[in-house]
């Protein structure tokens, strides 16, 4: 029930990053997003591995409430592709997630594949810096957490990269230098 | 860290210090040196990366890390095929390793070559490109400099994610990609009316040839890989530096040109050549039609290389220099190309 509801949380925290062009929305969208992967990962990752995963996503999410476009800009005029995006690929992942995959980890695998489809989707159409950053911090937690598929023991070693990745990719500058 | 990435971290460190020593000052030295050298080890990480995950986790971060360099394309425009790289390699290695139908392994097959044309930039994910922008700010590094270590690691990887069968479906869509590049950055590069985009183009045909290589999963198909990879970092990428990038330079018809374009066509005894017929010896052995189509496919390479040599000029001092050094060693790499091959372990 928990990792059912955490997958819910994944998919909704990535539809708020899809959906949103302000810093506040983008900021609790990546802070639901690395919450509710943690919480499907928590039983392959164990604590650490769910704590370095949120603590990625905070780090992340702190960056983009205080940098970016001012205010919420949750579902801006001309949002309703993005809305019918998020829901057919939500319905999608989870279709292909619990029914056409077998064996357990059913809600892993759809909050990874949600996560992954929609951040991809929205680094691809965004034009903001901000909101580029926000997906592929998002897409590193979910790479993190989909570790917890692989059978490899190194599997400790990715949730802490992908956290670390995650704060990154926020907190680095949008241009270094204007090179001529 | 496989040895096949090892060498081509080695060409990657080769041509940054050609860049540093003889192409002209577009930028300063210092800052290209910095982030050359960031971009190296960046990719040496992800060679070095014990777990597919981590492999993606730092191709992620190299991308950031080159879109924050100073460049013309803006930040978000810089990581658009990049993203879509990761997110399909990451997409990929979830199907790979799910339980269920044989299907889902052909769907990560066709993910992780989907993923590794995006990374490096080919067709159907070209980066957005601009002749002017600064070589470490620009998609050639993605295709001359980081791309063949990252594609080195991503097929060397799948062939551990995936099942047989669906390794061989990886390999015909690696062909299949590779075809298409081929046909489309040769005529590109003949057509084109911009001889930055030109280049651009000739860089994607050869990973054609390097993507068709991976594809043939025989011993002669990853010899013939390196060794267009070999000519793309210390032939093409040399070259395109030396050249000044946005084709100002007067077109001219010297001795020199003409070897440059036998060189870039990949004509004897120059490395592409001995990649070339390594290749038509693979898919020869793999099945005789490909042959044909690769080497029909190869004689569109002539009029894009004429074009991209004459745009030369004639190099002086340094890059003369330069030139004569890139030209040799493509010549000691097509006559004997063994020492090269071995180190890799093939």
């Amino acid at each position: 029930m928990v990792e059912a509801a955490s997958g819910f949380v994944a998919w909704l925290g990535v539809s708020l990053v899809v959906l949103s062009d302000g810093r506040r929305g983008l900021a609790l969208g990546m802070a639901l997003g690395a919450l509710g992967l943690a919480g499907v990962s928590l039983p392959a990752a164990e604590p650490i591995g769910a704590i370095a995963l949120v603590a990625g996503g905070a780090v992340a999410a702190a960056r983009r409430f205080t940098a970016g476009p001012a205010g919420w800009a949750v579902m801006p005029a001309g949002s309703t592709p993005r809305l019918v995006l998020c829901v057919a690929g939500g319905l999608l992942a989870l279709w292909v997630g619990v029914a056409v995959m077998t064996g357990s980890g059913g809600a892993l695998r759809f909050a990874v594949m949600s996560v992954v489809g929609l951040t991809g989707a929205r680094a691809l159409a965004g034009e903001n810096a901000s909101v580029v950053q926000t997906a592929l911090a998002l897409l590193a937690v979910a790479i993190g957490a989909g570790a917890g598929l692989a059978p490899h023991t190194l599997i400790v070693w990715t949730y802490l990269a992908a956290g670390l990745v995650a704060a990154a990719v926020t907190w680095l500058p949008d241009r270094v230098q204007r090179a001529a | 860290m496989l040895p096949e990435s090892i060498e081509l971290l080695a060409f990657a460190a080769a041509s940054l210090v050609f860049a540093l020593a003889f192409a002209p000052a577009l930028a300063p030295r210092r800052a290209l040196a910095v982030q050359g050298g960031a971009g190296l080890a960046g990719t040496a990480a992800v060679a070095a990366a014990p777990a597919f995950d981590l492999a993606v986790l730092g191709l992620m971060l190299l991308a950031v890390l080159q879109a924050a360099v100073g460049g013309k394309r803006t930040f978000a425009a810089c990581l658009k095929a990049p993203g879509v790289a990761v997110a399909l390699l990451a997409l990929a290695a979830l199907f790979a390793r799910a339980e269920g139908p044989d299907l889902l392994q052909r769907f990560a097959a066709v993910g992780l070559a989907a993923g590794l044309a995006a990374a490096v930039g080919l067709l159907p994910y070209l980066h957005t490109f601009d002749p002017e922008e600064p070589i470490a700010a620009s998609p050639v590094a993605w295709l001359a400099y980081i791309g063949p270590v990252v594609a080195a690691v991503i097929v060397a990887d799948a062939h551990g994610l995936l099942t047989a069968d669906a390794g061989a479906a990886f390999g015909a869509v690696l062909i299949g990609f590779g075809l298409v590049n081929m046909a489309w950055g040769s005529v590109g590069a003949w057509l084109t009316e911009n001889t930055g985009a030109a280049w651009r183009y000739s860089f994607a045909a050869d990973w054609g040839l390097a993507l068709s290589g991976f594809g043939i999963t025989l011993a002669d198909g990853r010899r013939a890989a390196l060794l267009v990879l070999f000519t793309v970092v210390l032939g093409r990428l040399p070259l395109y530096l030396v050249s000044g990038r946005s084709g100002k330079a007067p077109v001219t018809d010297r001795p020199i040109n003409l070897l440059v374009a036998a060189a870039l066509a990949g004509s004897a005894p120059f490395a592409g050549f001995a990649a070339r017929v390594l290749l038509l010896r693979g898919a020869t052995q793999l099945f005789w039609p490909l042959a044909l189509v690769l080497a029909l496919g190869m004689l569109l390479w002539l009029p894009g290389s004429l074009r991209l040599g004459r745009s030369l000029g004639i190099p002086r001092r340094r890059q003369a220099v330069g030139v004569a050094l890139v030209l040799a060693a493509n010549v000691a790499a097509g006559l004997y190309p063994l020492p090269l091959l071995a180190a890799a372990g093939l």
